[in-house]
């Protein structure tokens, strides 16, 4: 079993404009197992991105105090890229376009990165493997050929996100807000192929504002952040009693002095 | 310099038709009187790119692929020598049609000395599926200038593909002067795609030119992978109504090596679009200038100048420059530019890496798809391959020895 730990994690960000840094995560503390599926709830503008940025090791975000181990080790001590080999993969709400690279090759990259130099995957079982996640998720064979997330629909991006995780197989899969701009039936394509990892071997951290995606990908545990802080901590029921009553019942309800960002 | 008479002797000995030889003569006088082509923002007249001690005007020959379209479809594709022997009036027409001998001092040079080339005549109505295959190897295991000349006569509504492969075999120092001339009659489709590579003790000039007659479409995909030195002139002349060109070059330098493109595309036909896009990567100690200029002149309304340049700086030691010019003589014009010099997008690496690919390789990933405007428009097959191995190999060098002066 192995296992991430966030220990007390404080991160600022820099504001491009007016050149300070703005503290965001004040003190975040997560444990979380493979073979649990866990589920990060909160209001706009409250640090779950800056968290799953963070985790992955996003250069923008500086950490100023806390800990991200991984199976006991350092993970800051860590660039990007040995962060991926270690186990750790970011499904990012707004993966880039890389022109010029195939999808096809950019995955065959990322595998071989993660094996010893004189044994790359045979081809015969790299073209299996992705087509069997392809159909997975109904996705189309040309998107294979066709360049890393250029001219893709926010749908496609997505499934194209999912479908890495399935080639590269991480130990823990973070998922920032994966269903959002997703119709249902792209939800439920999409929820399919984080279902189909599921298992002893991998576990799942879910960012999301709505509780709809949780219907889809049932959560071990939920966890309500707000400002900067994980401020409760629950099953299934708490994302669907969230939905009824908001954040601001939540709030009020745990006597917290904290301003929504949408509230005026 | 040769002396006149010896320089009408050689000429001579090669059995050249005497309308040759008078042009050879012409272009031989001028050489002294022209200037060297000028190039924005780059100063390169201490280059041997004339020779002034004496060498034999030897003839070598150049490689084409097997192509039994080209028989089939009753395409000339000849020696340049023997074509002006065996088609005078063609090749007398079209010889320095495109480019012309009194423009510049390189291309009198080339005309006076030129000892190797190619004739390519496509009939009119004629579609060859294949790319046409032209194979040039410097040899430099000895000193002798490549003085080279290519011209290609693309018929009304013909289509054709050509690749260019520019290689060297040897060490010494050499120089290369490299012309093509393409003449793309009405309505006719042409692709012209070229690999250079020559060696790094090569001097090279080039001058590639094509005329669009009306509703003519010349698509360029140069890929300046030299070690040399090396100057030149890529360039489109819209003369036709609604004529197309897309002038598109890439360049990875090294070394110190030097490297100024002109890229040129003139609007002269109303209707007619012209569009470049360059772009280069600096390695190491390298410079490298690549000037866009669209030109639009007057009475060529409706038209359309559009250009990208943009350069990636892989060394905190070389220097390079993309510099967009549009000169406009016409207001009924649509008009664009944009330019950038800087590193890799961080964003992309960001992405790479979050994959588990390490940085090195991420950045020539990142790389290849900067350069894919040329790359991905090669068409597939042996010099297309050479050419990734190539760009491989020359990011790899060239990381190398930027992060080992980094640490």
């Amino acid at each position: 079993m192995a296992t991430l730990e966030i220990k007390n994690l404080h991160v600022e960000v820099k504001d491009e404009e007016k050149k300070v840094y703005k503290k965001i995560l004040k003190g975040v503390n997560l444990t979380m197992h493979t073979g649990e599926i866990h589920a990060i709830m909160g209001p706009n503008g409250t640090g779950k991105s800056t968290l799953s940025e963070t985790i992955m090791g996003n250069p923008k975000y500086r950490v100023t105090e806390g800990q991200i181990l991984l199976n006991g080790e350092n993970v800051l001590d860590m660039t990007v890229d040995e962060r991926a080999r270690k186990g750790l993969f970011l499904a990012m709400q707004y993966p880039a376009e890389v022109p010029g690279v195939t999808n096809a090759e950019f995955l065959r990259a990322a595998i071989n990165a993660r094996r010893p130099k004189d044994d790359p995957i045979p081809v015969m079982d790299f073209i299996k493997e992705l087509n069997k996640n392809m159909a997975l998720l109904d996705m189309n064979d040309s998107m294979t050929e066709r360049y890393l997330n250029q001219g893709f629909s926010g749908g496609e991006k997505k499934r194209n996100e999912i479908l890495q995780m399935l080639m590269i197989k991480p130990t823990f899969g973070i998922l920032d807000e994966i269903d959002s701009g997703l119709d249902i039936d792209a939800l439920r394509v999409v929820s399919r192929g984080v279902n189909a990892m599921r298992g002893d071997n991998f576990g799942a951290l879910m960012i999301t504002h709505y509780q709809r995606l949780l219907n889809y990908i049932v959560p071990d545990v939920v966890h309500v952040m707000m400002d900067g802080r994980v401020v409760k901590d629950g099953g299934p029921d708490l994302a669907k009693k969230l939905e009824q009553e908001g954040y601001a019942g939540l709030r009020d309800e745990l006597g917290l002095d904290i301003k929504l960002v949408d509230e005026d | 310099m040769l002396s006149k008479t010896t320089f009408q002797e050689l000429s001579s000995k090669y059995n050249e038709p005497d309308w040759l030889i008078n042009e050879r003569l012409e272009a031989f006088n001028l050489i002294e009187k022209l200037l060297l082509p000028k190039m924005q923002q780059f100063k390169y007249s201490d280059w041997p790119l004339t020779i002034n001690d004496d060498f034999a005007l030897e003839q070598s020959a150049l490689k084409i692929s097997d192509n039994s379209e080209l028989e089939e479809n009753k395409v000339i594709c000849q020696d340049i020598f023997e074509a002006s022997k065996q088609y005078p009036e063609i090749v007398q027409k079209y010889l320095n049609s495109v480019s012309h001998f009194n423009e510049d001092k390189l291309l009198a040079y080339n005309t006076a000395f030129m000892n190797n080339g190619l004739f390519l005549y496509i009939p009119d109505n004629v579609e060859i599926q294949e790319p046409i295959e032209i194979e040039i190897v410097q040899n430099s295991m000895s000193k002798s200038a490549l003085i080279s000349h290519i011209v290609i006569v693309v018929g009304k509504n013909s289509k054709a593909k050509f690749i260019q492969h520019l290689s060297t075999v040897g060490h010494e120092k050499n120089l290369a002067n490299l012309v093509v001339e393409v003449q793309a009659l009405a309505g006719s489709n042409v692709e012209f795609s070229s690999l250079d590579e020559m060696e790094e003790n090569t001097t090279l000039y080039f001058n590639r030119r094509a005329n669009l007659a009306r509703d003519a479409h010349v698509e360029w995909n140069v890929a300046f992978m030299n070690d040399c030195n090396t100057v030149g002139d890529l360039a489109s002349e819209l003369l036709g109504e609604g004529s197309y060109a897309y002038s598109k070059a890439i360049a990875i330098t090294t070394g110190n090596q030097k490297v100024a493109v002109n890229n040129r595309v003139i609007n002269r036909g109303p209707h007619s679009t012209g569009l470049i896009n360059q772009r280069g990567v600096l390695l190491e100690d390298s410079r490298l200038i690549f000037n866009g200029i669209g030109q639009i002149v007057h009475g060529a309304h409706g038209s359309k100048a559009d250009q990208q340049n943009r350069v990636l700086m892989m060394s905190d030691t070389a220097q390079g420059d993309a510099n967009p010019l549009l000169l406009i003589d016409e207001n009924d014009v649509i008009a664009a530019h944009a330019a950038s010099v800087g590193p890799v997008d961080p964003i992309q690496m960001n992405y790479l890496m979050s994959r588990g690919i390490p940085y090195a390789q991420a950045e020539r990933m990142v790389i290849h798809g900067f350069l894919d405007p040329v790359l991905g428009a090669i068409p597939k097959g042996k010099v297309k391959d050479r050419m990734l191995a190539i760009s491989e190999r020359k990011l790899i060098n060239g990381q190398r020895s930027y992060y080992k002066n980094k640490k």
